[in-house]
């Protein structure tokens, strides 16, 4: 068949096109609902009690800003190597990842962010605040005494710390075994605070009279001298040989006084002081039991601490307390108590009394007693009722007629005795300050109130300042708030350490660093509740390309002449850092 | 080159050699391995397109319309619901002059859930503007996907290859795959006659009022008609290159036929045989397929049933409240010519069920013996069905 010739050209099309511009139709004149940009406050970050901005400090981690988010974390907290160890890290029992699959890691994070600063030998930079003329001071060089010491030069004041011992930490040097803290951690980050100006002085215990003498030296004294003081066991034998304070015992272990111990070692009480010291017990040869009052579930130690514990083979006795210590052929006879708990109190602890006519006698080598502490000195703590003085929820201040203001803050003051409860403290006490020298005593608590991170009680520096975070709506992001289509299943970093049977050989620290790729994907983890971290999923949804994007991104903005007010980009946005409200008719003049 | 294809697969090497550049498709029955195969093919950059995997089917389509609009050759695959689901978007498509391919998979409509043969699914689009084509054969279907992007291109109409599910779609045939060379030269690359462009920006399909609405929609009927002849030409350029012709419609002994058969998809194979062993027996009876169906070639069909003296339309399909389709158009296209033959319009085959050859046969000698249609629409081969069950 021969081809026929295809026809030259189809026919004519006829379709609606128009080339008039749509910028005309001016769609914003639909809006009765208006999207904002409104940054709001993550859980986490109101768990902190020091504030830390952690949902920000992770959006930089994820992003590779290591700098930059260990700044944040010191903008809030000076000691992020200590608590990225110590802390019992109440932000991710709050994390929202927890109703997803599990919660972030911060605290590892926080520790990661600390370690890559010290590896590169990083220097915070600060925005430098005019010298006042106040002169401060801080009595003990706990975390309290430093923290105070340090917001205190951040806000451009000089302070002069004063520690009774030969070297600064407080705590944390003498209380805290090096498993858990290594020294040059502490080491490096009082060299930080120094950095900044104070100037510690070691050696140097300070008396009542210095109060009265420093009047001209010092406009303000804080005293965070901590709980020192071991509570007795008031029982007979107590002054035995063998018997031994838990927090004395500790110290000497620092002081590298410590024997070798053979045989066993009771450990009496629930606290975190009793654990440290059962667990340094174990490392110096010893078996230990620790006994305790109450039930497991009552014991007032940080669960993990506890739960390690017994991986190292401590044996806990619950419901028991020593009435008797009597000596044998150099062992310690110990008499128990066995204890019945009764109804649970408000803080789901329970009540316990005596089990009549069910006592044990156990033989020990050793006995120390951790069952609480409190300041060594009447006059370390704040007086209960004094004129003039301000009681605020972490701290008092004092005004005296002759000498130095004097305020009080870390574990006299604060309920849990932590070391972010102690920055948190010395935090209150130096803002409390600040606003009393600039604007008086009664400035004080409706300032500190704007200061609060979400509903509170933490209190942040850089709201303070004026920072970015001030900006933040206080509501709290639920996790029902989030768009959580945008986020994948991913399990939580394990933080690797060493065995449990290499634990018990030394003092080494048991927690090994984690590398910045680990760190990397267990911070994009992190769904930075309330935050915007630039994702774009605004721009590329808006139907009426209303979402307007400069060079850089934060000039991100809505052209309101053409948003029609649909609520897409809210709805699209993973991380509730938009909101949606009824236009008010004021604005469409 | 021969290969043995599933009817599936030969659409996808069509669609390859046609060099398609946005392929749409939602992955989920009941889609078919067209896209599996066309996936797979972008995946491993054989095929230099972009895969969008989406949402619903209505979104496969609504993402070919914004892409076809860019000026880019665009194809998807679906069936049953889905082409259901693109209802609205036919429409549009259409009125916007888009030269969208589809490969339709003639599935039965639920409910009950049946995903075997039946044409309602396609023929229930028959007013949407959409150039129509029903394939009997595996390579009919590989030649026709590739002509549909040059007929689509040529009158800015989109354009529907069928094929039946399952007897077609999924059974393996010896199909004749010809080289990339050659379907370059059948099928140039696209040169869109309108698109968007950022230098010259333009709001297409907007508001057209009374005015000019109308004649936009003869515009369209033009290039129906535009289409009818344009197929013709086509299929004897594509006859130069490929030795191969398939026709608007095809007839077989139908010149001097008493009754003809009237088919299209595959059962005019199985029908090709049962005229073969009438006709040994001396049976004056011939076969019409259809396979062209929108536009409808009216042309043909009168002329070559015009000797006949019944003709019998075999319908896998039906219209609640009317009759079998084809047998409608067919009617409409003879109601106005004098002493037209009458029309025997049978119901076979809904729902997958087989038409063999038997049932075929029967059509025949019901239609032979008798004088008029008692029937708008004979049901064949219905099964007794007991009422009572389902009932308690």
């Amino acid at each position: 068949m021969a081809t026929q010739q295809v026809p030259t050209n189809p026919a004519p099309l006829l379709i609606p096109c128009s080339y008039l511009t749509t910028e005309g139709n001016k769609t914003g004149s639909w809006r009765f609902l208006r999207p904002q940009y409104e940054e709001k406050t993550a859980p986490c970050s109101t768990a902190c009690p020091a504030g830390e901005d952690i949902g920000r400090v992770l959006m930089l981690a994820a992003q590779g800003f290591f700098k930059e988010a260990w700044e944040t974390i010191l903008m809030e907290n000076p000691l992020p190597g200590i608590c990225g160890r110590v802390c019992y890290h109440p932000c991710e029992g709050r994390c929202n990842r927890k109703e997803f699959d599990e919660p972030v890691a911060i605290h590892t994070l926080e520790r990661f962010l600390a370690d890559t600063a010290s590896r590169y030998e990083l220097k915070p930079t600060f925005q430098k605040l005019p010298a006042k003329r106040q002169k401060i001071a801080a009595v003990g060089s706990g975390p309290s005494g430093l923290a105070f010491a340090y917001f205190m030069a951040r806000l451009g004041y000089q302070a002069d710390v004063f520690e009774a011992l030969p070297e600064p930490g407080g705590v944390l040097r003498w209380g805290i075994p090096l498993y858990r803290l290594p020294a040059e951690i502490l080491n490096e980050e009082i060299a930080q605070i120094q950095d900044l100006g104070v100037r510690i002085h070691c050696g140097k215990p300070i008396y009542p009279q210095f109060f009265k003498e420093a009047g001209s030296d010092y406009d303000a004294v804080f005293l965070g001298c901590g709980h020192s003081h071991s509570f007795p066991l008031k029982i007979p034998g107590e002054d035995l040989d063998g018997v031994e304070d838990g927090l004395q015992f500790l110290g000497k272990i620092r002081r590298g006084q410590a024997p070798a111990l053979h045989g066993t070692a009771a450990v009496v009480g629930g606290g975190n002081t009793a654990i440290d010291t059962a667990r340094s017990a174990v490392r110096l040869g010893a078996k230990v039991l620790l006994i305790y009052r109450r039930r497991r579930q009552d014991m007032p130690a940080f669960e993990d601490e506890v739960a390690m514990a017994l991986e190292e083979g401590i044996e806990i006795w619950e419901l028991q307390t020593p009435v008797k210590i009597g000596s044998q052929n150099g062992d310690l006879v110990v008499t128990l108590q066995q204890m019945r708990a009764l109804e649970e109190n408000d803080q789901g602890q329970v009540r316990v009394k005596p089990e009549s006519n069910t006592r044990q006698e156990i033989r020990v080598q050793y006995l120390f007693r951790a069952i609480g502490a409190s300041a060594a000195e009447h006059w370390y703590d704040p007086p209960k009722k004094r004129r003039g003085l301000v009681r605020l929820s972490n701290c008092a201040l004092l005004p005296q007629s002759r000498g130095p203001l004097l305020v009080y803050g870390g574990d006299v003051v604060a309920d849990i005795k932590s070391v972010v409860h102690a920055v948190a403290s010395a935090k209150q006490s130096a803002l409390a300050l600040d606003i009393l020298f600039n604007e008086g005593v009664k400035a004080i608590q409706p300032k500190l109130q704007t200061c609060l991170v979400g509903g509170g009680p933490a209190i942040s520096m850089e709201i303070y300042l004026g920072g970015s975070r001030s900006q933040r709506n206080h509501s709290v992001v639920r996790y029902e708030d989030l768009n959580t289509d945008y986020f994948q299943f991913s399990p939580r970093i394990i933080q690797p350490g060493l065995l449990r049977e290499e634990r018990v050989l030394s003092f080494a620290e048991i927690h090994l660093k984690i590398g910045a790729s680990l760190a990397i994907r267990e911070a994009e983890r992190c769904f930075n509740c309330g935050l915007c971290n630039h994702c774009n999923n605004c721009h590329l949804f808006c139907p009426e390309i209303a979402v307007i994007r400069g060079n850089n991104p934060q000039s991100r903005r809505i052209d309101y002449d053409y948003c029609k007010g649909c609520g897409l980009c809210v709805v699209e946005c993973p991380r509730n850092a938009m909101k949606l409200e009824e236009e008010r008719l004021c604005n469409k003049s | 080159m021969q290969q043995v294809l599933e009817g599936s697969h030969a659409v996808a090497e069509a669609v390859r050699l046609a060099r398609a550049q946005v392929i749409s498709a939602y992955p989920i029955t009941p889609q078919t391995h067209i896209v599996e195969r066309l996936s797979e093919y972008c995946a491993d950059g054989t095929l230099n397109a972009k895969f969008l995997r989406v949402e619903s089917e209505h979104s496969a389509l609504a993402a070919l319309i914004g892409a076809a609009t860019s000026g880019v050759r665009t194809f998807t695959a679906t069936s049953s619901q889905g082409l259901a689901l693109m209802h609205e978007l036919l429409h549009w498509a259409s009125g916007a002059r888009l030269p969208i391919v589809m490969a339709e998979v003639n599935r039965a409509l639920a409910p009950g859930w049946n995903i075997w043969t039946d044409q309602t699914d396609s023929l229930a689009q028959r007013d949407t503007g959409w150039i129509q084509l029903y394939c009997e054969d595996g390579q009919e279907v590989l030649d026709t996907t590739i002509q549909a992007f040059r007929l689509a291109e040529w009158v800015n109409l989109p354009v529907m290859v069928i094929l039946d599910a399952f007897f077609l779609s999924h059974t393996y045939e010896p199909v004749d795959v010809p080289d990339q060379r050659s379907v370059d030269r059948f099928l140039p690359p696209y040169q869109p006659r309108f698109q968007l462009d950022l230098d010259n920006p333009c709001a297409f399909n907007q508001l057209a009022t009374p005015d000019v609405y109308m004649e936009m929609r003869r515009n369209v009927q033009t290039a129906m008609e535009d289409a009818l002849a344009f197929l013709e030409q086509m299929e004897a350029e594509f006859e130069t290159l490929f030795g191969r012709r398939h026709g608007a419609v095809e007839a077989i002994h139908c010149e001097d036929a008493d009754i003809i058969l009237l088919t299209s998809g595959t059962v005019t194979s199985t029908s090709r045989l049962v005229i073969n062993k009438l006709r040994e027996m001396g049976e004056k009876v011939g076969l019409l397929k259809i396979k062209l169906f929108r536009p409808f070639p009216l042309s043909p069909i009168r002329e070559l049933t015009a000797t006949a003296a019944k003709v019998a339309v075999i319908d896998r399909n039906f219209s609640f409240g009317a009759s079998g389709i084809f047998a409608q158009e067919i009617r409409a296209a003879l109601c106005n010519l004098p002493g037209h033959p009458p029309v025997f319009g049978y119901i076979a085959g809904l729902g997958g069920r087989d038409i063999t050859p038997s049932v075929i046969e029967d059509i025949y000698w019901s239609t032979k013996n008798s004088p008029a249609p008692e029937l708008e629409s004979l049901w064949v081969g219905l099964h007794e069905v007991d009422y009572a069950i389902g009932r308690s």
